[in-house]
């Protein structure tokens, strides 16, 4: 195992769910992380937790969809050796039902977000010639769904951002990868479908046979964020059971 | 990260190169290997690594294109206990015009290169499925992915690894038989340093590489050992390039 030990991590929306799980793993293996969140009460119980988990975490919080807050935010963390896009937002809808707020909305959380956040820490990275940025694309933006195509496109988008920052990056050894989760169970998943739902979900579309776990996720996002990964830039790595497999 | 203590790893080709590595940090993880490789003397030598680090090690030596020869010295390794990661390295690769590639040299290539990987499935299948487990991590390439010139039936061959891959993983699912590749770009092996010299290989890193170096055998083998383990329970049939930023493609 790689340790991050030394390494100060900040993941965005790390309050609840995925990022949570991403925080607990990353400190796990010895990151400092900073955990970002809009809604400070859930920020600060991730960071209890890896605290009492023996982890070291710091909260900071602003909205990811202003961009004069991230600036002011992240701009005042000092050296982030990791970042790791996580915020990110979803409600099921057909297109007549996406208002133009909406659409905006989810655009802003996912891909003006993340573009700030990087625009922002960069500088510092360049100086110190290296860094690790993980963004959060989707199953859904690689394949497309019957529903949420805001978010589909925000996710491909996300994919757009990766490659193109792996290649303006590189020559300062600054390296740019993704996760693609599928579907994975967190509180969300629970509170939207029923215990049969998810069996039969698993049962006749997942391959694997079983939902992913936030660590499944997590577990890749520590793997890229190491040193072991440093000759990966560029890529996607999908999490999902065998449900997608595309690309080449 | 999980590590893969008690597993027990086959890795093909392993006497040289990337296999070595590989069979080196699996080992390194705690698991124990069997070193397939058609050179004895090569396979000795890694056996001798893997004892090193402090794992048992088991030498199968046979051509991976005689299915049979295979079949027969995998069976001699069930000694060391049941196969749960089938790591498919063994490889073969000739620079040659497409005009000049010769029936025979087509053939060796998909014979080691495909036939190979799938000879290796079926000998460690039946007792992956009977314990309904199994990491399966096969080695295409980025020339594979993109394409490169002179080595059409290379190309070839790691393209058909990709489609090997992707169908494996839906088709051994539902035993809990996760199937994965890993996609190496510019390697630094012996072959490469042999075939390009560092001079070489400096400039060609200089001019094409995003990174701007060349990868390590090991950048290789840490993909191969996170596919391998639990930590990667929920990834399969998927692709890890590690290129240093070339062959950014597919979605």
């Amino acid at each position: 195992m790689t340790s991050l030990a030394g390494k100060t991590a900040l993941i965005t929306g790390a309050g609840r769910g995925l990022g949570r799980q991403h925080g607990l793993t990353l400190a796990e293996r010895g990151a400092s992380v900073i955990v970002h969140d809009i809604a400070g009460d859930a920020a600060e119980e991730t960071a209890g937790m890896i605290r009492k988990a023996g982890g070291e975490a710091r909260v900071v919080g602003c909205d990811i969809t202003d961009v004069a807050a991230i600036k002011e935010t992240f701009g005042a963390l000092g050296t982030v050796d990791i970042v790791v896009n996580n915020a990110g937002t979803h409600e099921a809808r057909l297109i007549e039902a996406i208002s133009a707020a909406e659409f905006k909305n989810m655009m802003d959380v996912h891909v003006k977000g993340a573009f700030f956040t990087v625009q922002t820490l960069l500088p510092d990275m360049k100086e110190r010639r290296g860094g690790k940025i993980i963004n959060t694309a989707s199953a859904w933006g690689q394949c497309g769904w019957h529903t949420d195509s805001h978010y589909c496109g925000a996710k491909a988008a996300i994919l757009g951002l990766t490659k193109a920052w792996a290649k303006e990056f590189a020559p300062w050894g600054i390296r740019v990868n993704a996760v693609s989760p599928g579907v994975v169970m967190t509180e969300m998943t629970r509170l939207n479908r029923t215990d049969e739902e998810i069996r039969d979900l698993a049962e006749k579309h997942i391959p694997i046979g079983r939902l992913g776990l936030p660590e499944d996720i997590s577990n890749a996002v520590a793997y890229l964020a190491s040193s072991e990964a440093d000759f990966i830039t560029g890529q996607v790595l999908p999490v999902n059971g065998g449900e997608f497999i595309v690309g080449i | 990260m999980a590590g893969l203590e008690g597993r027990i790893a086959l890795v093909t080709g392993a006497g040289t190169g990337m296999g070595r590595s590989h069979a080196e940090v699996l080992a390194e993880r705690g698991a124990d290997i069997v070193v397939q490789d058609i050179v004895e003397d090569a396979a000795l030598e890694t056996a001798e690594l893997v004892r090193t680090a402090g794992r048992r090690a088991h030498v199968a030596v046979c051509d991976i294109a005689d299915g049979v020869a295979l079949a027969a010295v995998i069976g001699e390794a069930a000694a060391l206990g049941p196969i749960d990661v089938l790591v498919n390295n063994a490889g073969i690769h000739a620079l040659t015009p497409f005009e000049e590639i010769a029936e025979a040299e087509f053939d060796r290539i998909f014979a080691v290169n495909v036939a190979g990987t799938f000879n290796a499935m079926r000998a460690v299948l039946p007792g992956m499925k009977d314990r309904r487990r199994g990491a399966i991590v096969n080695v295409a390439s980025t020339s594979g992915q993109i394409g490169t010139p002179g080595d059409t039936h290379y190309c070839a061959s790691k393209g058909a690894v990709l489609g090997l891959t992707k169908a494996w993983a839906k088709e051994f699912a539902a035993w809990s038989i996760r199937v994965n590749a890993v996609s190496p770009g510019p390697i630094a092996t012996e072959m490469t340093v042999r075939n390009r010299g560092w001079e070489g290989i400096r400039e060609r890193a200089e001019k094409e590489i995003p990174l701007r170096r060349y990868g390590l055998p090991r950048d290789v083998s840490y993909a191969v050992a996170y596919l391998a383990g639990d930590g990667a329970g929920f990834v399969t049939g998927q692709v890890i390039p590690i290129a240093g930023g070339l062959a950014i493609v597919g979605i």
